[in-house]
């Protein structure tokens, strides 16, 4: 088992070939099929830790977060594919109108808390993503969404030869919002929100305002998440609802049980492994092995929903830590026995 | 005024719709504490038990069949929501948070479940021929079909209320929506209330799975998404645990829904999350909910 001294130099290890393996060559990281494939993986991660920080360490079980990710692509896209400012303007502009969104959805569905907080965000969250189907003004192209037109940002982040300068910047970004939140978490308001989830009243009672600690959790996730909308919108070329939805904030979901809440890493690499199972599941399932079975069996063998529902809720049932919550575990019986 | 009149009873179906669904969620919360992101898996479940009955008639249906594959299918979805209960739900009570997830879990498997065996697409609900009538009401031509969702909301509405008003387990129910562990603590099996409001609810949600399918033209694993949001917007603001606040709600929602897209197309959805913005500013619990406790 790996103790806490080795931990560190681990990850910069990690962290070193990850970043360096591109350039290297004669490694699968150097195809930049794979670097693509690592490249929205690491914005998965990075996804589901925002999410992490509200569903995780401050208790909030939203289920409208995909929306902040798809505000800051989809604003970022309409505003340079139609000329408005440039690109890197853009993007600041995005985030600051995500985080203000944030801020006022927050101040309403505040005001409930646990399980009616979940119904409230959804709700939310979900006509959120209505607005963007219906095309308003031709701006969010309704269900085909809005492909990003590439002449007008930097061509290094353009075409395939280019991958790993995307490659990169989502590695880069998932260290960001990995260093924001590890702040975050470790600062007193990161405490306060702790306690917020441990016992709200206790909190209430030592005189502090749960409310705007609530809101700042809440608008922190929104804000970061859209940041990662934008490097997306970069990664996937286009702005599409499926980044917008329901669906996607229940997959981030997923990646948080699946990992493991509460522990950072554990949601990194939860997003990271649903990300790139979900992506090669769907190569998977068109092997002779599956189409060859009876389709009673064979059919719904084939969605990867099902593989990961039925994970889903063995983990919640009996395994309630996730990946990194049995790490922990463990280590833990590792160090009694010594 | 014709077209108000289309608009306003259009808008009372869809509600109708609405209440179908909510009404379980509303129960099951209101009673256990579980927010069941399964109930659009007991939907699509209802809707596709009814269709297996109904597909035997061909495109055309008579009443009566019409009318059992409803049965069907609610007793399909609720016997469905009734094992989930106790093969999932049951062995994590007070685990609130947790069983949420669980059920967005069932609902996820379900879906894919459907999705293999039966694909994505849409599949005509067999209907019965009078449902494509219009009737004349001052004027105005009014799809009959829409008579027929008023008229099984109400039903369902009046069978809740008497079932809640008139029978021991109702009033067991009633009594454990105020206050659960008083309940138990008397020494009444609440369990069985619970299973009872799963079945329940999983009945109402089924029999509005196979009226939705008859709605949107057909069956398909994809069809509760927009309702499932609709019921939690509905339980919302009529309230947790209240069964008339839910049919209040949903009925307003229908109709205001309607009226907005019929100005602006679109602007509908938009006017209902205002709606429940406003709401939960000015009454958090709800229109007809108790204050949290």
């Amino acid at each position: 088992m790996l103790r806490w001294k080795y931990s560190r130099p681990f990850l910069a290890t990690l962290l070193a070939l990850l970043a360096l393996a591109p350039i290297l060559g004669g490694n699968p990281l150097a195809q930049p099929g794979l670097q693509q494939t690592l490249a929205v993986a690491f914005i998965y991660g990075g996804l589901a830790l925002t999410y992490d920080l509200l569903f995780g360490f401050t208790g909030l079980l939203s289920f409208g977060h995909a929306i902040y990710f798809g505000s800051g692509m989809y604003i970022t896209c309409i505003l340079i594919n139609h000329n408005v400012v440039p690109w890197y303007l853009a993007m600041v502009i995005a985030i600051s109108i995500t985080a203000l969104l944030a801020m006022l959805v927050g101040m309403a569905s505040l005001r409930t808390t646990g399980i009616t907080f979940a119904m409230v965000t959804l709700a939310f969250g979900e006509a959120g993503h209505v607005i963007i189907n219906r095309n308003f003004f031709g701006l969010t192209g309704g269900e085909n969404g809005i492909a990003l037109d590439a002449t007008k940002v930097p061509q290094f982040w353009i075409g395939v030869v280019n991958t790993k300068y995307l490659y990169w910047t989502a590695l880069l970004a998932l260290i960001i919002v990995y260093a924001i939140i590890w702040w975050i978490t470790e600062s007193s308001a990161g405490r306060v929100f702790a306690a917020l989830r441990d016992n709200e009243l206790r909190v209430q009672v030592l005189g502090l305002d749960t409310q705007k600690f609530k809101l700042l959790s809440f608008v922190i996730a929104g804000s970061l998440a859209s940041f990662l909308g934008v490097i997306m919108l970069l990664a996937a070329g286009s702005a599409a609802p499926r980044f917008a939805d329901a669906n996607l904030t229940i997959a981030l979901l997923l990646m948080v049980i699946l990992g493991g809440a509460v522990t950072r890493w554990g949601a990194v690499i939860g997003g990271i492994l649903y990300s790139v199972a979900t992506t090669r599941m769907q190569d998977l399932t068109q092997q002779p092995f599956f189409t060859d079975m009876p389709k009673i069996i064979g059919g719904p063998l084939s969605e990867p929903a099902l593989t990961l529902g039925i994970l889903f809720i063995l983990v919640v049932m009996f395994a309630p830590g996730g990946l990194s919550g049995a790490y922990y575990k463990l280590r833990a019986r590792a160090i009694a026995k010594k | 005024m014709s077209t108000f009149l289309l608009i306003l009873i259009t808008g009372i179906g869809l509600g109708a719709l609405y209440f179908l669904v909510a009404s379980g969620l509303s129960l099951i919360y209101g009673l256990m504490g579980v927010l069941n992101f399964a109930h659009g898996a007991f939907l699509t479940v209802g809707a596709f038990f009814g269709f297996w009955y109904a597909k035997q008639s061909g495109f055309m249906i008579t009443t009566p069949k019409f009318l059992l594959s409803m049965l069907i299918g609610g007793l399909g979805a609720g016997a469905f929501a009734l094992l989930m209960e106790q093969l999932i739900i049951a062995r994590m009570y007070e685990r609130h948070v947790d069983q949420a997830l669980v059920t967005v879990g069932v609902a996820l498997v379900v879906g894919a479940a459907l999705g293999g065996w039966f694909g994505n697409d849409l599949v005509l609900y067999p209907t019965p021929p009078y449902f494509l009538n219009g009737v004349n009401i001052a004027g105005a031509i009014i799809p009959a079909d829409r008579f027929f969702y008023i008229g099984t909301a109400l039903i369902l509405l009046i069978a809740n209320w008497a079932l809640l008003k008139f029978t021991r387990i109702g009033l067991i129910i009633r009594a454990g929506v105020e206050n659960r562990n008083m309940v138990a603590a008397l020494g009444i099996n609440v369990r069985r209330a619970f299973s009872t409001v799963f079945f329940l609810g999983g009945f109402a949600a089924g029999v509005g799975g196979v009226l939705i399918s008859v709605y949107s033209n057909g069956v398909s694993p994809l069809i509760a998404g927009q309702y499932l949001i609709y019921g939690f917007i509905v339980v919302v603001i009529g309230g947790m645990g209240s069964v008339p606040g839910s049919f209040i709600a949903a009925m307003m929602i229908g109709v205001i829904r309607q009226f907005a897209n019929y100005y602006v197309t679109g602007l509908g959805d938009f006017v209902v999350v205002i709606l429940l913005a406003g709401v939960l500013l000015i009454r958090p619990q709800g229109l007809l909910g108790k204050a949290a406790a």
